[in-house]
C-alpha cells in the first residue's frame, strides 16, 4: 500500500517534471540558437522572455485574446524587437572581445528590466483564462490542461524551428553563417541581415516561451535573471549543436528539479541543477549530447 | 609616463584621500568607503579578467566567503574581526585552488558560465547551512566609526594596486598576458599555464575576500543573496572594462566614475538611474570597447575618428 502510493507520487512528480521541462526547453531554444550562430551569450534572454509574458498578458486582459491564440502575435512583437536590437546595436560590437558582447547584453537586460518596471509596474500579474483550473487524468497522474497545452506547443515550436533550419533557404543561410562566416559571405549571404534575422528568431522563441510561462506561473519584471540562468543550464546540459538536444536538456532539468524538490528539499533545487551545470562543463564542455571536442 | 611616476602620483592621491574623514561629511565618507571597496573588487577582477583574460563571474563567491568568514567567526564563535577575516581568506583560497583547477581548464564563454553556475550553487548551499544563518542571514555586533572602514578600504586598495603594478612588470604578469593573448603559444614558450592561472585566481580571491569581510563588518548584516550577488560581480566587470582592463589604474578610474554617476542618479529616481546605468554600459561598449584608459591614450592622436574606428573594427 505504502509502496504503491510512493510509486504513484513518483509518477506524478515525473509527469510534473516532464511538463515543466518542455517549457524549459523552449526557453533555452532561443538562447542556444543565438549562441550557436552569433556566438553571443545573451544575458538579456530572460528579459526577452519576460517581455513575451507581458505581451501575452496585455493581449489577454486588454484585447481578450486567448493566450494560446496570442502566441503568433507576441512572437511577432518580440521578433521585431530582437531584429532591431541586433541590427541597431549588437551588429556594431559583434566582432569585439568576448566579454564586451557579454557586457552589452547585460546592459540591455538592465534597460529592458527597468523600462518594464516603469511601464508595467512591479506588481505580480497572472493570466487566467476560463479553463485555467481544469485538469485531466493520465495513468493515475493529474495533468493541468494549461500545462499540457504549454508542453505540446513548446515541443511543436522546437520541431518547427528544427525543420525551418534544415529545409528553408534562410535556415540554410543561418546554419552556413554559424559554420563559416567567410564562406557564407562568398556564397552571397548578407551577414548583417542573417544576424538580425537569427536574433529576431531567437527573441520570437523567447517571446513564445514567455507567453506560455505567463499562463502557468506568476510574472513580474524581475523574472528574467533566474530564467536566463536556467536557460544556460539547459543549453550546457544539452549542448549547442542541435536544437533537438535542447529538448533533452529541458526535460532532464525539469525532472531533476521535481525529484530534488521531493526527495531532498525544495531549497536544494538550485544546488542540484547548477551543480550539474558545473559538472557537465568540467567533464564534457560540449554538452552531454554534444560532439566530443 | 613611467610606472614609477604614476605610482608616485598615486601615492600623493592616497595621502590626500586619507585625510577625507577629517574634513568630509559622514555621507561623503560612506560614499567613499563603498567606492573604495568597489575599486578593490574591480582591481582584483582585473588580475584574472584583465591580465589573464578569464572573465570570472565567480568573484562574488570570494566576496561572499570573505564576508561569511567574518560573520561566522564573530557571531558563532565570538572571534575578533581579524580572526574572522583570516577564516574568510582561508575559505576563499581553498575555493580558488579546489575549484580553480578544474574550472580554469575551460575557455571563453564556458569559463564565464561555469563560474556563474558556481555563484548560484554557493548561494543555494549557504542558504541551507545552519552555521551561516540559512537564508535569514547573520547580524554582527555594531561598531561605531566609519573612519576605520574608510581608511581600511583605502589601504586595501593601495595594496591591491601595488600587487597589480607588480604583475604588470613581473615575469609572472608577462606569463598571464601571454596566456590572455594566446594560451597555446604561452604553453609552448614554457609558461606553466595551469599554475599561473590558478595563482592569478588565488591572488584575486585574497583581495576580494578581504573586501567582502570589511564590507560585511561595516554593514553588520549578511545574507546569501547579498553576499553572493551576481549583480555585484557584473558591476566589478563593468567598472574594470569601463576603466580599461589589463591596465594598472583603469579599474580604479572606472569604479570611481561609475560610483559617482550612480550616486548622483540614485538620489533622483531609482528605476531611471538603473536604466541610465544600462544605457551607459551599452554606449561604452560600442564607443570605447578598450576602456577609458585607451580612450585617454589614443584620443589626442585620432580625435573623434577614435569612435568610428572602434565601431568599424568590431562591427559586421
Amino acid at each position: 500500500m505504502g509502496a504503491a502510493l510512493n510509486l504513484q507520487l513518483l509518477w506524478q512528480i515525473i509527469v510534473n517534471g516532464v511538463l515543466l521541462g518542455g517549457l524549459y526547453a523552449l526557453m533555452a531554444l532561443g538562447l542556444v540558437l543565438i549562441w550557436g550562430v552569433l556566438n553571443i551569450v545573451n544575458l538579456a534572454h530572460g528579459a526577452l522572455i519576460m517581455l513575451g509574458a507581458y505581451a501575452g498578458y496585455y493581449l489577454f486582459t486588454g484585447l481578450g485574446i486567448d493566450p494560446f491564440a496570442a502566441l503568433p502575435l507576441s512572437m511577432l512583437v518580440l521578433f521585431l524587437i530582437g531584429y532591431g536590437i541586433q541590427r541597431g546595436i549588437l551588429n556594431l560590437v559583434i566582432r569585439g572581445p568576448m566579454f564586451n558582447t557579454l557586457l552589452i547584453t547585460f546592459g540591455l537586460e538592465v534597460v529592458i528590466t527597468y523600462l518594464a518596471q516603469v511601464i508595467f509596474s512591479a506588481d505580480f500579474r497572472t493570466v487566467n483564462p476560463p479553463y485555467a483550473g481544469s485538469n485531466f487524468e493520465l495513468l493515475g497522474a493529474t495533468v493541468p490542461l494549461v500545462r499540457m497545452l504549454a508542453f505540446v506547443l513548446a515541443l511543436g515550436l522546437t520541431l518547427v524551428l528544427w525543420l525551418f533550419l534544415e529545409h528553408t533557404r534562410i535556415g540554410r543561410g543561418i546554419r552556413a553563417t554559424a559554420q563559416n562566416l567567410v564562406a557564407a559571405r562568398l556564397y552571397g549571404v548578407n551577414p548583417r541581415r542573417i544576424y538580425a534575422l537569427t536574433f529576431g528568431l531567437g527573441s520570437a522563441l523567447a517571446g513564445a516561451a514567455g507567453t506560455l510561462y505567463g499562463v502557468v506561473s506568476q510574472i513580474n519584471p524581475y523574472i528574467g535573471g533566474a530564467l536566463t540562468a536556467k536557460s544556460f543550464a539547459i543549453a550546457i546540459i544539452g549542448g549547442l549543436d542541435n536544437s533537438l538536444n535542447v529538448v533533452v536538456g529541458g526535460l532532464f532539468l525539469g525532472i531533476v528539479e521535481a525529484l530534488t524538490a521531493l526527495y531532498i528539499g525544495p531549497t536544494y533545487t538550485d544546488v542540484v541543477s547548477f551543480g550539474i551545470l558545473v559538472l557537465v562543463l568540467i567533464v564534457r564542455p560540449t554538452g552531454l549530447l554534444g560532439r566530443t571536442a | 609616463m613611467k610606472l614609477g611616476y604614476q605610482l608616485a602620483i598615486a601615492g600623493v592621491g592616497v595621502a590626500a584621500l586619507a585625510t577625507l574623514p577629517s574634513w568630509g561629511s559622514a555621507v561623503l565618507v560612506q560614499f567613499g568607503t563603498s567606492a573604495l571597496i568597489l575599486a578593490v573588487l574591480a582591481q582584483s577582477w582585473n588580475i584574472i579578467g584583465g591580465y589573464t583574460g578569464y572573465s570570472s563571474f565567480g568573484n562574488s563567491v570570494f566576496y561572499g566567503l570573505g564576508g561569511y568568514g567574518v560573520a561566522i567567526g564573530m557571531v558563532q564563535y565570538q572571534w575578533p574581526f581579524a580572526a574572522g577575516l583570516a577564516l574568510g581568506i582561508f575559505l576563499a583560497l581553498a575555493f580558488a585552488f579546489l575549484i580553480g583547477l578544474p574550472v580554469l581548464r575551460l575557455r571563453g564563454h564556458y569559463f564565464a558560465i561555469a563560474t556563474l553556475g558556481l555563484a548560484v550553487v554557493m548561494t543555494a548551499i549557504v542558504s541551507n547551512l545552519e552555521i551561516a544563518g540559512r537564508n535569514i542571514g547573520l547580524i554582527m555586533p555594531l561598531v561605531k566609526g566609519d573612519t576605520w572602514f574608510y581608511e581600511g578600504s583605502l589601504a586595501l586598495l593601495a595594496v591591491t594596486t601595488l600587487a597589480v603594478a607588480w604583475i604588470s612588470r613581473s615575469r609572472f604578469g608577462f606569463g598571464l598576458i601571454a596566456i590572455r593573448e594566446n594560451e597555446g603559444a604561452a604553453s609552448v614558450m614554457g609558461v606553466n599555464t595551469t599554475l599561473y592561472k590558478v595563482l592569478a585566481f588565488a591572488l584575486c580571491s585574497v583581495f576580494t575576500a578581504i573586501a567582502g569581510g570589511i564590507h560585511a563588518y561595516w554593514i553588520t548584516f549578511l545574507d546569501p543573496e547579498s553576499a553572493f550577488d551576481i549583480g555585484l560581480n557584473v558591476k566589478m566587470i563593468i567598472m574594470a572594462v569601463f576603466g580599461g582592463p589589463g591596465t594598472v589604474f583603469g579599474p580604479i578610474l572606472g569604479a570611481f566614475v561609475l560610483s559617482a554617476i550612480s550616486e548622483v542618479l540614485a538620489s533622483k529616481l531609482t528605476s531611471l538611474a538603473s536604466i541610465f546605468f544600462g544605457v551607459v554600459i551599452v554606449v561604452a561598449v560600442i564607443f570605447m570597447p578598450r576602456g577609458f584608459a585607451d580612450l585617454v591614450r589614443r584620443f589626442h592622436q585620432s580625435g573623434w575618428r577614435y569612435f568610428q574606428e572602434n565601431i568599424r573594427a568590431h562591427s559586421v
